[in-house]
């Protein structure tokens, strides 16, 4: 498999607090790769690394095959990118703003750029300092879009924005996903968007990435199992026992991971009986990997 | 018609289109000749990974219910009534299926279930 992004044991300190530690993440070519995290767990600033708007203490970072931050201006001209907050000059109008930003892409299409504004209802005329956040989300993604990169990185697009306009955004983003086979980076609070749209699925926590896998993989495995009368250690399982929770009673809840039904055979073989699976879904995956990852540490 | 695509559900999203697109092909929802709607439009409406609905797309290929035509899209095939009602009972078997495994779940015997099947068959609401 070949990555759109890649890094090797990324380390970046930038406060005595808080560091990037031990970084090592792979996207896949075309994927679309959900970044998740708490708030400061180290999103925007692993971003910022991968633009080469911050330099690493150590490690290494390739992004579209080109050395970051060597190469940083050749790969930039291939990145759409969404910050966190709004980068525009708030004087120009939306029309100046696209065109000051068309001056930078020499890859930037004007019809579809036009044609966007009409599909976002978004007024060219316009300064960008009287926009509501709706339009100022709607603006950045199509300036994000209309240089037609090979990969969006998108900081929080969505956040704070009300549904209709989110459906927007993602709509127009799975369209162009489609045409382009373009690479996406995404982050966000919003679980349920993410789980819609994205393919693979980056866990942020202090400074760590805790887990990275397929989205197919992170919801199907992952399982709440309650069990009664488990022996105290288990050997030679076929799942994995992310956590162990004794409750008052004689059922215990457990995390799984790698879970499948045939497995309820070794339980009982254990002496164990299984009363419920419980199915998660992101949101409650990622609740559960980060408590898992905490108590590990 | 994708309404009640879940993405919360623990059945993939791809399984729950092509199901959808099952049921619809099976009831006469859509008819043969009838277009799909393109790969762009669905994943831009329903906002997903355009990979899911191709792979749901090719799962009814591979079914042999509709078929993809390069660049011009895909199509209902014309299916025989006979492989319209097996399709009609494969899906009351799943949906059997699922409510079995959620009942036993939340631990009812299958005596209870039964009783219940009847008595919601008979209409009667008590």
């Amino acid at each position: 498999m070949s990555f759109a992004i890649e890094t090797k044991n990324l380390n970046c300190r930038l406060a005595k607090s808080f560091s990037i530690t031990d970084l090592s993440m792979h996207v896949p070519e075309r994927a679309v790769y959900g970044f998740l995290g708490p708030n400061g767990s180290g999103k925007t600033t692993t971003i910022r690394l991968l633009l080469g708007l911050l330099r690493p203490t150590s490690g290494n970072i390739a992004v579209l095959g080109m050395q970051v931050p060597d190469q940083s201006a050749a790969v930039l001209a291939r990145i759409g990118y969404v910050p966190e907050r709004l980068h525009l000059y708030p004087s120009l109008t939306v029309g100046e703003a696209m065109r000051y930003h068309s001056a930078f892409y020499p890859t930037w299409d004007e019809p579809w750029a036009n044609e966007m504004t009409r599909q976002l209802q978004l007024d060219v005329t316009r300064p960008i300092s009287v926009l509501s956040k709706g339009e100022t989300g709607k603006l950045m993604m199509l300036l994000a879009l209309a240089q037609r990169p090979d990969l969006l990185v998108l900081d929080e697009p969505t956040d704070g924005l009300d549904p209709v306009v989110r459906r927007d955004i993602l709509g127009l983003l799975a369209q162009y996903v489609t045409d382009r086979q373009a690479t996406v980076l995404i982050s966000s609070h919003l679980v349920h968007e993410l789980e819609r749209i994205c393919d693979w699925v980056g866990l942020m926590d202090h400074g760590r990435l805790v887990a990275e896998l397929p989205m197919m993989e992170f919801k199907t495995g992952l399982k709440r199992l309650r069990v009664s009368g488990a022996p105290d250690s288990l050997s030679g399982s076929p799942f994995t026992l992310l956590v162990r929770e004794r409750g008052n009673g004689v059922v215990e809840e457990w995390l799984v991971r790698g879970w499948t039904p045939s497995m309820q055979q070794y339980l009982e073989s254990a002496g164990a009986s299984l009363r419920e699976v419980i199915d998660l879904d992101l949101e409650d995956g990622f609740v559960e990997m980060l408590r898992a990852s905490r108590r590990a540490e | 018609m994708f309404e009640h695509v879940d993405p919360r559900s623990p059945t993939p999203l791809y399984a729950q289109i092509a199901a959808r697109l099952r049921v619809a092909v099976a009831s006469g929802e859509l008819k043969p000749g009838d277009a799909l709607p393109s790969v762009r439009q669905l994943a831009g409406k329903l906002r997903i990974n355009p990979a899911t609905v191709v792979q749901a797309y090719r799962e009814l290929e591979v079914e042999g219910l509709v078929s993809t035509k390069q660049g011009a899209g895909s199509f209902v095939l014309d299916v025989s009534a006979d492989k319209r009602q097996k399709d009609r009972q494969t899906e009351a078997r799943r949906l059997v299926r699922e409510m079995l495994s959620t009942a036993a779940s939340l631990g009812i015997p299958t005596a209870d279930l039964r009783a219940a099947i009847e008595r919601e068959l008979k209409g009667d609401s008590k």
